[in-house]
This record gives C-alpha cells, structure tokens and sequence, in this order.
C-alpha cells in the first residue's frame, strides 16, 4: 500500500481510539454542539419560511392604476400599450369601468344592492405586473416613480405598506438569527475547545510518548482534530434530526399560529443543500474547537 | 535576584577530533537546572558506530541528564552535542521528531501506552516511521519474541511484571534499529538472569552498529562485560577509555 494511505490508515485509527477514549467529554462535545445548531436551525427555518412568503409576495404583486374619468376605452387601451414599455413592467391588463362592475358584482354574489346604484361609479383600471426582479419594496417604488403623473392616471394602488413591514421583520429576523449564530458558534467553539483539551489533558501521558519516540507534530495532532471534526459533524446530524422530529410534530400543531405569520403557505424543512450545511457547519466548529485547542497547547 | 547562567555562543567544534564519524559527540558540555548549580560540568566524549559503553555513578550524579540531552529533551546551557551530525542546540521544530526516530530511549519509567496493547506499544516506533501494517506486526513480532514477550503481545502493559514491563519498552526502543540506543537503568527491575539477556539483545545491537549507552548502577553488571565505563561523578566526567576526551 502506498506509504501515504498507510499513514492515512494509521491516523484514522488513532482518530478512532481517541474517539473511543473520549468517553462522556466528548459525548458533552457532541451534545453541545447539538444543542446550539439545534438553536439556530429552528431560528433558520424561520428565517426561511418568512423570505419563502416575501417570494410568493412578489409574484402576486401587482400595481393598480386607477384611470381618470370620462377616458374612453381607445385611449386606455393607449395608455396601456405607453405603460407596457416602462422599465420593469412585465404585463399591463386594461379593466374598463364596465368589466369592474361585472366583477364588482360577481365578487359581491349579485348582491341587490348594485342594482340601485345609478350609472357606474367604479373606475377603469390597468393592472401593471412587475418584471421578477422589480418584486421588492424598493422595486415598487421605484416603478411607482416612473408611472406616477402620466397623463390618464388618477392613483397608483399596491399593498407596499405590507409588503414593507414584512420585508422589515424578515430583514430583523435575519439579523437576529446572525447575531445568535455568532453568539452560539463562539460559545461551541470554546466549549469543544475545552473539551477537546480536557481530552489533551487526559492522553498527555501518550501524547509524550509519541513525541519522545519521534512522532512529528501533524502524527500527534492528527487524530485530535479528526475527532473534534466527527463530534463536530456528529452534533450537526443530531440537530438535524431533532429539527426534522420537532418540525414533524410541531408544525402541524401550530399550524393556526404559523398561519399568522405565513398566511396561506404551507410551511417548508431545510432542503438537502441546506441540512448538509448544518452537518458540515457542525463539523466545521469542531474542528475549529480542536485547532484552538491544539493552538494554546505546548506539543 | 541571580540569573540562571546564559546558554554561551556554540563554542568553535574541535576541527582534529578523532572520530569525525561517531554518531555521538559532546564537547564542553554543561548543563544547569538552577543558578550556582551544575547538573554536567563540562562534559565532552565521543560513542563510535557500534560501540557500547556503560555510563555510571550514583544518583544524582547526572546520568539520566547526559541521556536526556542526547535525545533533545533537554538543551545544554553551554558546550556542542552532536547527534547523528545533527547540533541538538539548533535543531528547531520538525527535526526534533527527526532526530528521536533514529534514537532508541529506554526509560527508567517505561513509558509504555496504557490503553493500547503490548504489540501496539513496540508498534509505536515503526507507526511514526510510516512502516507499513504488515511488516510492523512481522518485525514486532520478531523482537517480542527476542525479548520472550511474544505470547503476551495482545496484553496491555499493566497486565505485565515491572521486569515485562521494562522488557516491552527494551523492545519498543530496539524495533526501529535506531542508530543510537540510550537505555536508563534499564536493567534495574530485572532479576540477574534477565537482565544478561537484556544486556546480549544491547551488544547484539551494538554488533550491527548500533551506538549503545546504557546507564546503570549495578557495578557486577559493568564488570561483567569489561566494556567502556563513562563514570559521573557530581556531573564530571570520568572516561575510563585511555584515549579519551575525559579520561584520567
């Protein structure tokens, strides 16, 4: 075997025995780091499930321009064919006055009450929908801008106010969930350190052996960065599970709470990219944990 | 408030030394773990390529200090050591690891890996070599079976006598074929019989050429092989060989 892999072999060995030995502490390292990803999977999911509501948003966002009275239906059409060239419009539907009532009245079921109204008070309209990437509060109002004053228009009509407060709580939850991720990722990285140290500690009596035999530095500390890397990943695929178990119970018992804040959406798990991010997150902080602990040793 | 005495500049090696080829060579060496005191008092000698020598003296005198200098575990406060032409004052970093895979240490304390097997213990040496799995168990194999410890080789060393125990790290520091072999009281917990066996297995490698020092106490043991003696006495060196550096 090539004299590379056998060193390969011998430190995935050692990595395993000093696993072994670990014992509690490095159960403690692992349910740590399970804990904390736990703590920011959930406010993740969160995160995401908001931004996957502010994209249906987006797609349902329409302007609507109400026309000024007494414009016959040869200018609107007119107007809509000038307002289809404006950046960042995708499609423009002229509703005349006429086809509002009709729909005014299908929405009201017939309602009687129409029927007393004399002539038409609702106006002509045209719904303007917005290119993909104009979808956003500052897109809107950027649009707004263009459209707002042009001759045949009376008022221009969206739900920005809403949009904007949620894209505002997104953006909050966002930060949060960074400063948090900041916060749990220091506090693992010390407690693995610690660990990992406390194993250092607890193997000196080997350690000094294999220096005193002529093991080079990467041989010793090999195997104690594969373990923190392994509690690491470890504690990464426990949080997912437990997020995946928690998501499975809680969310179809919550799901009027969660309506609040998703409306009709249904609400989604990590994808497979995303767990792996969780696992490879895990991991990444044991490792870290065991080179800070390495870091601050003597050998 | 008094200084521990500064390491001096490397003294200038002697350009007319004898043996230019011995694997170990010491010149001026002192060695202080505390100011006023000396461990070693300018200590020089020469080991040639398959000489034995004993070194002696009583406790304290310094023995395990010389030894601990020759396998860079301790720096010297003045003076040159070479090692396998190697200055152990300015080794730095990866040639430390180096250098202790080509010197076999036999300590007085063992040192033996508690948690692993008797096999995995000799197998250490060779592991750090890069030696491949299978000849590693062949050679420790072998040399389990010199040392009469081949049937116990799935034990772990506290499972073993003090005298095993002594016999596993014999084998530990021999597997490798290092070109030098500092033993330290090695034969101290082993009863008369064994510790003439342990002694053959340190000639035999002396005889394949092997630099071999071993530090003991038991007089009838140095007398009994009529080899070189490297006598300490207060950290001053007696070479009893008529031609050397130390001798009276």
């Amino acid at each position: 075997m090539n004299r590379r892999l056998e060193m390969a072999a011998l430190l995935a060995e050692s990595s395993w025995q000093g696993l072994r030995a670990a014992g509690l502490a490095g159960g403690i390292a692992v349910a740590t780091i399970a804990t904390a990803l736990f703590m920011l999977g959930a406010f993740a999911l969160v995160v995401v499930n908001m931004e996957g509501l502010l994209d249906d948003f987006g797609r349902e966002l329409q302007i609507t321009a109400y026309l000024e009275e007494g414009l016959t239906d040869a200018e609107a059409e007119a107007l809509a064919r000038g307002v289809g060239t404006v950046e960042g419009v995708e499609a423009v539907a002229y509703v005349s006055k006429a086809e509002a009532l009709e729909r005014f009245r299908e929405m009201a079921g017939g309602a009687a009450l129409l029927d007393g109204l004399e002539g038409n008070p609702l106006p002509g309209s045209l719904s303007i929908s917005l290119r993909p990437e104009r979808r956003t509060p500052e897109g809107l109002l950027i649009l707004q801008a263009s459209l707002d004053g042009l001759p045949g228009i009376e008022e221009l009509a969206h739900g920005q106010e809403w949009v904007d407060g949620y894209a505002r709580l997104a953006a909050l939850l966002r930060v949060a969930g960074y400063a948090l991720g900041i916060v749990l990722s220091l506090a693992t990285l010390l407690i693995v350190a610690n660990t990992i140290r406390l194993g250092l500690f607890a193997r000196s009596d080997e350690v000094e052996i294999l220096e005193l035999v002529g093991a080079s530095r990467l041989f010793v500390r090999t195997p104690f960065l594969v373990e923190g890397f392994i509690q690491g990943a470890l504690g990464g695929a426990i949080a997912a599970l437990l997020l995946a178990l928690a998501f499975g119970l809680l969310v179809p018992e919550l799901r009027y709470g969660l309506s609040f804040f998703l409306g009709n959406a249904a609400p989604r798990f990590f994808d497979f990219g995303e767990l792996a991010r969780l696992v490879g997150g895990g991991a990444g902080l044991g490792l870290g944990g065991a080179g800070l602990a390495l870091l601050g040793s003597r050998g | 408030m008094a200084l521990k005495p500064k390491p001096e500049a490397p003294a200038r090696l002697p350009l007319d030394a004898k043996r230019p080829e011995a694997p170990v060579r010491m010149y001026g060496v002192s060695k202080s773990y505390m100011p006023g005191s000396w461990a070693l008092r300018d200590v020089s000698l020469e080991i040639g390529r398959g000489e034995f020598v004993f070194l002696t003296g009583a406790s304290g005198a310094g023995k395990t200090t010389l030894l601990k200098l020759l396998f860079a575990a301790e720096q010297p406060t003045q003076g040159q050591i070479l090692v396998l032409g190697r200055n152990i004052a300015r080794l730095k970093g990866g040639a430390v690891p180096a250098l202790r895979r080509q010197v076999g240490v036999v300590f007085q304390d063992f040192k033996l890996l508690n948690r692993r097997s008797i096999e995995e213990n000799v197998g250490v040496s060779l592991d750090v070599l890069g030696s491949p799995r299978r000849r590693t168990r062949s050679r420790v194999f072998n040399m389990l079976r010199q040392v009469g410890l081949h049937e116990r080789r799935d034990d772990p060393p506290l499972a073993l006598s003090g005298g095993e125990q002594q016999r596993v790290a014999i084998a530990r520091a021999l597997v490798g074929e290092p070109e030098v072999l500092l033993a330290d009281e090695t034969t101290g917990n082993l009863d008369p019989e064994l510790s003439v066996e342990i002694i053959e297995l340190m000639l035999a490698a002396a005889d394949r050429g092997t630099a071999v020092i071993v530090a003991t106490h038991d007089h009838s043991l140095v007398e009994r092989y009529g080899k070189r003696i490297l006598r300490l006495e207060g950290g001053n060196l007696i070479d009893t060989r008529a031609d050397a550096p130390g001798a009276p």
